[in-house]
């Protein structure tokens, strides 16, 4: 009774139900009359019906048993046949006969597509965008209320844990890396915005940048530069530190009220040995003169090359007379080596004592001068240069 | 004639429908759609002289909020499961495809498809571990696509 009810449903419902009838063999019965939009053609009396609906095949034992038990059905959802979304039923019509019974589901499932397709294109773009931030710095998202709200995956394996969700359970505080008298992620934000800050977490320094992000969220960075100032910091010829590192030593310096000694140093009569022997031998000067200077420093000191033949050497907590007689060691040490190819050479150096009222700009000048001096009275010396009192 | 019923099985977006669309009509369209239910499609086969029809289900991917029906896995002879090489976690989860579909069929044959090749530089893929029923494959470039459909039928008439 049931299933004449759904025969009739299905004449009575076009474009809703259709039906085939089957035999034990799968030959087909009959069909009602608007199966083609389904099948693409009306099968006829007596053919496979698997050549027509091959979602069947692999289900035969299932449908075959359909004929001998009334209360079993064989179902099939979703099947994209013939540009139409139907779902496939087969229910026992009687012990010869089994209905398959095509049920049009296509506005439905259309717009469940439209749904499904949003859905998997915005999983996509989150993944992307979330692979785009696990490639970046380190990154900590901090909301008005100094909760931890996101942390990419360099910042949480930095830290060494997993998820977001540990690192809260951790209590983390980056604020005390940078000032221990720091109570917030707020206070860290007004002292960082708009400027960078170093900060040294576990013997790693990182470059430090605040932003804010709409007005519920504070974006901090983390960009680690420990390993990234060896390749940045060092001139490839003399293996020396450059410049800019030099400078920010002798900052550092200046700012921690240390005590130390700027030299600036100049091989004598080097442009001889570029326009004698070329500057491929003059090049192996310059190595070997770093070379040496650097075996007769300590580890803390710090060697740089200015650029040409010029070096400089800062040398931190020692006393004035400790260093003078450090750097006229090391002019003799030059003095008394023989340079591969050409032999004897000499540097003249010039020294300034970091005095109370300097800062990096006037150390070295006055350090300059002093090897100026040195230049001009003979070479092959070292000079010292006091802070000028200027009388009021 | 001889019909076997394989299924392409794997995460959203790996590019299933495109392997079909490769393997059985010889076209590619970049354009993302996704697959809702099943749609099966046919293709003949003749291994030494033994015709048989392949009926490959494109079945829609599994997302993170969405398994697969599993009515849709029984009676299948075979499998491909498919992979997009350039999204780490759709090659992970194979190994959860693989499990899902062997518990249902246990004596099925399968092979594995690391898909969107072209996305790989020439070194890339030179890297990419490979094993007798694993292909590199790109629907975009028809590479490998004969070869996975072929394998995988050869083992299941075997």
């Amino acid at each position: 009774m049931k299933n004449i009810q759904i025969i009739l449903n299905a004449v009575l419902s076009k474009n809703i139900f259709e039906y085939i009838l089957i035999d034990k063999d799968f030959k087909v019965v009959s069909t009602s009359d608007g199966i083609a939009m389904f099948l693409g053609t009306i099968p006829k009396e007596k053919e496979d019906v698997l050549e027509y609906l091959p979602e069947l095949v692999g289900s035969e034992q299932e449908i075959q048993d359909i004929f001998k038990d009334r209360s079993l059905t064989y179902i099939l959802e979703t099947v994209y046949k013939n540009d139409y979304y139907i779902n496939i039923t087969i229910e026992h019509y009687d012990t010869n006969i089994a209905l398959v019974l095509m049920h049009n589901i296509s506005d439905i499932t259309l717009s469940k597509q439209k749904l499904l397709q949003y859905s998997n294109e915005s999983v996509l773009i989150n993944t992307t965008l979330q692979k785009i931030l696990d490639r970046q710095n380190a990154l900590l998202f901090v909301t008005n209320n100094e909760e931890i709200s996101f942390a990419n995956q360099q910042f949480l394996e930095y830290f060494g844990v997993m998820r977001v969700e540990d690192l809260r359970r951790k209590n983390l505080r980056i604020y005390k890396h940078l000032d221990a008298s720091l109570k917030s992620y707020d206070a860290l934000f007004e002292q960082v915005n708009s400027k960078e800050e170093y900060v040294i977490i576990n013997d790693d320094t990182f470059i430090l940048q605040a932003t804010m992000i709409e007005s519920t969220h504070k974006l901090f960075t983390l960009t680690k530069v420990t390993n990234l100032s060896h390749e940045v910091y060092i001139d490839t010829l003399t293996g020396a530190y450059r410049k800019t590192y030099f400078n920010k030593q002798l900052e550092e310096m200046i700012k921690n009220k240390k005590e130390g000694v700027v030299v600036v140093i100049d091989i004598d009569d080097f442009k001889n040995v570029n326009d004698t022997y070329g500057h491929l031998i003059g090049d192996d000067v310059l190595k070997e003169f770093a070379t040496l200077i650097k075996n007769n420093i300590r580890g803390n000191d710090v060697f740089a090359r200015w650029g040409g033949e010029e070096f400089l050497l800062l040398l931190q907590g020692t006393t004035h007379d400790y260093a003078m007689l450090k750097i006229e060691e090391i002019r003799k040490v030059v003095n008394n080596y023989l340079f591969t190819t050409i032999g004897h050479m000499t540097s003249s150096f010039g020294v300034a004592w970091k005095e109370e009222s300097d800062d990096v700009h006037s150390l070295l000048q006055r350090a300059d001068k002093a090897l100026y001096e040195a230049k001009t009275s003979g070479k092959n010396k070292v000079v010292f240069k006091k802070l000028e009192k200027v009388d009021k | 004639m001889i019909r076997k019923k394989i299924l392409l099985l794997g995460d959203f977006s790996v590019g299933k429908t495109s392997l079909v669309r490769r393997y059985v009509d010889g076209a590619f369209d970049d354009k993302y759609l996704t697959t809702i239910g099943v749609k099966i499609s046919k293709k003949l086969f003749n291994i030494e002289g033994l015709e048989s029809e392949m009926l490959i289900w494109d079945i829609e991917g599994s997302t993170p909020s969405k398994k697969i029906s599993l009515g849709y896995y029984k009676g299948a002879s075979g499998a491909i499961f498919v992979a997009d090489i350039s999204r780490r976690e759709t090659v992970e989860n194979i190994e959860k495809h693989k499990e899902i579909f062997l518990n249902e069929n246990p004596n099925a044959k399968f092979v594995i498809a690391y898909n969107k090749s072209d996305k790989l530089s020439e070194i890339a893929q030179e890297n990419i571990v490979l094993g007798d029923d694993i292909f590199l494959t790109s629907a975009k470039d028809d590479s490998n696509v004969e070869e996975l459909f072929i394998k995988l039928m050869k083992e299941i008439v075997a």
